[in-house]
């Protein structure tokens, strides 16, 4: 992999050079970290509103109580935070960056490949240390894609299921064929029980940013804030050489 | 002449009401000039026009509109069908203590053939229901009551050697207009629920390309039924549908919304058990499994029993009778959910998502033990040209 024609890197290092100073990379742009926050936010407030609906765990005995009618409220102001999140989110799918791009959540490179097994195999505890990249490891990536499907899941059943309330024509014209496909009681029940996968992966969400943060050093969990991570030279050269090669092509067929 | 009919109740043949009302005779006459005929007071027939147009969600002044349709209109001709049924639908319509809906409906339309309630047997009713595909082709209403089988041949269930099947498709297909009352009759009901040994679908499953306006309900409201023959004699067509083809005005609303414990609901005030202070109160039954939020019918407005009751009024949950394949996809009718396939009836899907999330915190525990006893991977960053991959650990720490 020739570098000879690439622009000089800031700061200009060489790779390896041990001590050398970390490298401040811009990784998560604010839509990114916009939508993440939303959807963090939407779906645990999601989760305690959702979860009376489904069973109501506070009986109420006074006269004067809105109980399930701000549960409800509160419940459908919260799924529209999560919508316009998710909207957010599939926009930037194509027009983000290259680590927040859908190119990113589909491994079809020989890196991502690698990168893939390389995780695979660090959380099977046969590999000392995870592998690097700068943006999501491929295995993440893959995960993410599957999670942010069934997010789109959650949206699409939720909002089918308000269609019947609402009888909004509007509405009722995205969501309006589901109900058709799957009847209504087992559309609830795909909606709740995708909570507790939420929850799940939350659990599993938090450990494995914690533990790869620990290990890489990089200021993974800090990135989610402030969208830099801070990696050595010969990574940051390592993205840059790869986004090179995606803006332009690869160096094997020479540019005219 | 031998019935074999797999799923039906007793039928009564012979007895009746029909032999007194006579069809026949008062073919061509007026609606109100029969009505009177047999007694029914001018004010029973405003009271019902009033009934109708409210029914109909239709503003009061239209309620003139629809008596003068009435008193101006010919008898429309129709023939009831029974199939896979319980006669529940008959039952609901002929069992109105009050006067106006029954008795009126009896009286506006022009009976030519009812199963249970006609005079005529055997070969005679046949022959009434032959003659008037004959005659009056492409004239009269045709209502269905129960579901059509369909596997091997239609056998499970045949009027005068003649399946169902055949004889919804002769008679449906040559008539003005149908209409399926009744759950069974509108996507095969109880008889479809699983596991179907009879094949039996719906009217319009079982007649494809036949346009059919669907009154479901276990049983249908015969008031709603009522209103849409009124409808169409008011306005030459039929009220406007929904995508199951149901009457939007009986089937447009959501039961949670018409719901006198509605209030309760929105407050957070429920029954917790069968006869608990909640439930003696009058409280909301979401947590007894009513399936109002999820089904659409006018059951609250309505009412049965001349609008006395309706199932929530009396103090259980609605088991939402006029959705689709309610059988199935409402059960269990006592819980919010339906049972998981294959975990059987014990395990509700809130125990199996915990048990998912247990797992995966499990996991969790396990994995952060591991990484733990193994201890961390630390580098020597001379050595990272050697590695596969560059490693982040390149800064000497100043610690």
């Amino acid at each position: 992999m020739s570098t000879a024609s690439l622009p000089p890197l800031e700061p200009q290092t060489t790779a390896t050079e041990p001590g050398a100073p970390l490298v401040e990379l811009y990784v998560w742009e604010l839509p990114i970290r916009l939508a993440h926050w939303g959807i963090v936010f939407s779906i645990v407030v999601l989760s305690v509103t959702g979860y009376y609906m489904h069973a109501p765990f506070l009986i109420s005995h006074a006269r004067t109580d809105y109980r399930m009618g701000t549960m409800r409220f509160v419940h459908l102001l919260a799924a529209w935070i999560f919508l316009g999140s998710l909207l957010l989110r599939l926009y930037w799918f194509f027009m983000g960056n290259r680590f927040a791009h859908l190119r990113a959540f589909l491994p079809h490179t020989h890196r991502q490949k690698e990168s893939l097994t390389g995780m695979a195999t660090y959380y099977a505890l046969f590999r000392p240390e995870p592998y690097h990249q700068a943006g999501h490891n491929t295995l993440a990536a893959v995960a993410y894609l599957l999670m942010y499907m069934l997010m789109g899941i959650e949206c699409l059943t939720g909002f089918a299921l308000y269609s019947e309330v609402l009888g909004n024509r509007a509405l009722s014209f995205f969501v309006g064929w589901l109900p058709r496909l799957v009847d209504v009681q087992h559309l609830r029940m795909g909606h709740y029980f995708l909570m507790y996968v939420f929850l799940a992966f939350l659990i599993h969400h938090v450990y494995s940013a914690l533990l790869v943060a620990y290990e890489e050093r990089n200021g993974l969990m800090e990135s989610i804030f402030s969208g830099y991570k801070f990696v050595t030279p010969k990574l940051a050269r390592e993205e840059a050489i790869e986004g090179e090669e995606q803006r332009f092509g690869k160096k094997e067929k020479p540019r005219p | 002449m031998i019935r074999v009919t797999y799923s039906t109740c007793t039928r009564y043949p012979n007895f009746t009401i029909i032999s007194e009302r006579s069809a026949m005779d008062d073919s061509g006459k007026s609606v109100v000039a029969c009505l009177r005929k047999h007694g029914v007071s001018r004010r029973q027939f405003l009271e019902f026009a009033g009934l109708m147009t409210a029914t109909l969600a239709l503003p009061p002044h239209y309620q003139a509109q629809i008596l003068h349709a009435l008193e101006q209109k010919k008898k429309p001709i129709l023939v009831w069908l029974e199939f896979q049924d319980c006669a529940g639908n008959t039952e609901a319509m002929l069992r109105s203590s009050h006067p106006t809906v029954a008795d009126v409906v009896l009286d506006v339309l022009s009976w030519e053939y009812h199963e249970t309630i006609m005079a005529g047997a055997g070969h005679q009713a046949e022959a009434a229901l032959a003659r008037v595909i004959r005659e009056e082709k492409g004239k009269y209403m045709c209502i269905v009551e129960g579901a059509i089988p369909t596997a091997d041949g239609g056998v499970y269930c045949t009027i005068g050697g003649r399946t169902a099947l055949d004889i919804a498709r002769e008679v449906c297909g040559s008539a003005l207009a149908t209409i399926s009352v009744g759950a069974c009759a509108w996507d095969g009901g109880l008889v479809k629920s699983y596991p179907n040994p009879t094949g039996a679908v719906g009217t319009q499953e079982a007649v494809p390309g036949v346009k059919v306006v669907n009154l479901p309900g276990c049983p249908h409201h015969p008031a709603n039924t009522a209103a849409v023959l009124v409808h169409y004699l008011t306005f030459g067509e039929m009220p406007a549908l929904d995508s199951y083809n149901r009457p939007l005005f009986a089937y447009g609303k959501i039961i949670h919304d018409q719901c006198e414990r509605r209030a309760h609901y929105d407050a957070g005030r429920f029954t917790e058990e069968w006869g608990d202070e909640g439930h003696r109160k009058g409280y909301c039954l979401y947590k007894m499994g009513c399936k109002g939020p999820e089904a659409n019918y006018n059951c609250p407005t309505v009412r049965y029993n001349d609008a006395t009751s309706w199932p929530v009024k009396a103090g259980h949950g609605c088991i939402a009778c006029a959705s689709p394949r309610f059988w199935d996809t409402m059960s269990p009718f006592y819980k919010r959910l339906p049972n998981v396939a294959g975990f059987g009836v014990d395990v509700p899907v809130g125990k199996i998502g915990v048990a998912v999330i247990g797992a995966v915190a499990a996991a969790t525990a396990v994995h952060l033990a591991a990484v733990t006893v193994k201890g961390h991977a630390h580098h020597d960053p001379s050595e990272e040209d050697k590695t596969l991959v560059p490693p982040s650990h390149s800064i000497k720490r100043e610690d």
